[in-house]
């Protein structure tokens, strides 16, 4: 079987800087990827030149088979590509209901508006509740709901989440650790970046550790590693 | 009740010409964060392109919407041509100040060579006076009091009830999340334009059937909605269009009491009173957005 997301001899940067050295990867072979590493190393770069919001330098991504590199986001969107951004900077002054009509914007994902959002409001019932409420006035956790929510509206068929949990007090941590499982078990595979590498374990087999703008090692099904090796690649031998 | 009726009257008149520019300046200003110094000549231009199709001898109900569209073409155009090639540009908001005046001192000046300088009229809207409460006003001008507010709330209706008005509101908050949902975004951007340019077209029409053409006729109009824009806080369309109003009735006023000499006077010392109290305009919240 191949893999549903590959990415060769990639490098992309902004400017002058180079952030990412011809890094490869693969992903949809063995279920969900995560992906760590430090900071500043070049993983939401690397989500940004998946998605196409950063147009790579050179090397080529292949999404299903079909090559993707240089592709309007609109276009790499309705292939059900899907990327959540990090930080939930989404629409302020929107409506969660506005939010999630968004999400259907793409044509292929317009026939599945009901299911889908039945789904998201099963995963995330508290939307409900603030049906009508502007993003802004919501809390962190929630502003991360409605954008996974609205991500899902967009009918993923891969899905890239870029630290789903990034400073969010540990009720709420858990609860959307939960949902990305639930997710995930719902048959969309991911692809996560998080820090939290208990949490990507749980979620994944296959891991990425992303370091100088490459790939530095690869953890595949079956290779056990346990925290405190993962812990030690993170800072170095 | 000649005083009160004849400012009520001049104030919704004028008004409803603020309002209809204010709202197209405020459409491009939130969706793409620049300011569109041609606005003004969109509307001089709608005015003549108008009074062209009815000097071939079209009658008014067709030259309307015929003239309104084009304009919404030509108001596309203009995007493409001196906006978008600069967006990404971190001085964006200054360039487009550049190439926005440049285009209008182009259209200005072909506008001059193409029909001349000698003043024109077109048709009003409807014949006839009437008076009320004292005060004799032309059909004209009542229609433009009853047409404005209609198309204000068309406006309001198509932005918030619309999936395309959604779009149109949400590339207006965040560039980024909206092409990560798949949005067309400089389609937006061009959407925007045409529809601002459509707008001021109609001013331009509304205004033509009143007082004299002339090429430089935008420049006036476009002042007064920037300083409408700025009193009312740019980045909504619901302040701009209460602010038009505001400003259409205190100006009426001043015209009254004051004089014609005064008002523009006046109307700077407001400006300049609400950059010091409240520089982000005076019905706004802190940030960009439609509605």
């Amino acid at each position: 079987m191949s893999a549903l997301l590959e990415v060769s001899d990639l490098t992309a940067g902004y400017g002058q800087v180079t952030v990412l050295h011809r890094l490869s990867l693969c992903a949809g072979e063995f279920g969900n990827v995560g992906l760590f590493g430090p900071n500043g190393h070049g993983k939401t770069t690397l989500l940004r030149a998946i998605s196409g919001l950063l147009r790579p330098r050179s090397g080529t991504i292949r999404f299903d088979g079909a090559p993707i590199t240089g592709l309007s986001p609109r276009a790499i969107v309705a292939r059900g590509l899907i990327h959540v951004p990090q930080g939930n900077r989404l629409f302020p002054d929107l409506t969660i209901a506005d939010c999630l009509a968004l999400g259907a914007y793409s044509p292929h994902a317009r026939p599945h508006e009901e299911a889908n959002r039945e789904k998201v409001l099963a995963i995330f019932p508290k939307l409900r509740e603030r049906w009508r409420q502007r993003v802004r006035t919501l809390s962190g956790g929630e502003r991360q709901m409605v954008s996974i929510g609205t991500a899902l509206m967009s009918h993923p068929r891969l899905l890239i989440l870029d630290e789903p949990t990034l400073g969010l007090a540990p009720k709420i941590k858990d609860e959307l650790c939960a949902a990305v499982l639930a997710i995930s078990k719902g048959g969309v595979p991911l692809i996560v970046v998080e820090q939290d590498v208990e949490f990507l374990l749980e979620l994944s087999q296959h891991l990425y550790l992303v370091n100088h703008g490459e790939v530095a090692t690869e953890i595949r099904p079956g290779q056990t590693m346990d925290h405190a090796e993962i812990m030690s690649m993170y800072f170095g031998h | 009740m000649g005083a009160s009726a004849e400012i009520l009257f001049g104030g919704l008149f004028q008004g409803s010409l603020y309002a209809m520019m204010a709202v197209g300046l405020a459409l491009v200003w939130t969706t793409i964060g620049v300011f569109n110094f041609s606005h003004g000549v969109f509307m001089m231009l709608g005015a003549y392109l108008a009074w062209q199709f009815v000097d071939i001898g079209l009658p008014l109900p067709v030259v309307l919407p015929l003239a309104v569209v084009a304009m919404a073409g030509i108001g596309w155009l203009l995007q493409a041509s001196v906006v978008r090639p600069l967006i990404g540009r971190s001085n964006i908001v200054l360039v487009v100040v550049i190439t926005t005046l440049a285009a209008a001192s182009l259209i200005e000046n072909g506008v001059l060579e193409l029909w001349g300088p000698r003043s024109k009229q077109i048709p009003p809207l409807l014949d006839g006076n009437t008076t009320i409460g004292g005060v004799g006003v032309s059909m004209h001008q009542i229609a433009i009091i009853v047409i404005t507010p209609v198309i204000l709330v068309a406006l309001w209706l198509f932005l918030n009830r619309t999936r395309l008005g959604l779009a149109l509101r949400a590339v207006a908050q965040n560039e980024d999340a909206s092409l990560l949902v798949g949005l067309n975004v400089t389609a937006l951007y061009g959407l925007a334009f045409a529809i601002a340019a459509a707008l001021a077209a109609l001013a331009g029409i509304f205004l033509g059937g009143y007082r004299f053409m002339s090429p430089v006729m935008g420049a006036d109009p476009l002042l007064k909605a920037l300083i409408v824009v700025v009193f009312g806080g740019i980045s909504s369309i619901s302040g701009p269009i209460f602010a038009a109003y505001l400003i259409g009735f205190f100006e009426a006023a001043s015209n009254y009491y004051f004089g014609l000499y005064w008002t523009p006077a006046l109307l700077f010392a407001v400006l300049i009173l609400t950059l010091m109290v409240r520089p982000e305009g005076m019905f706004v919240r802190s940030s960009r957005s439609l509605a």
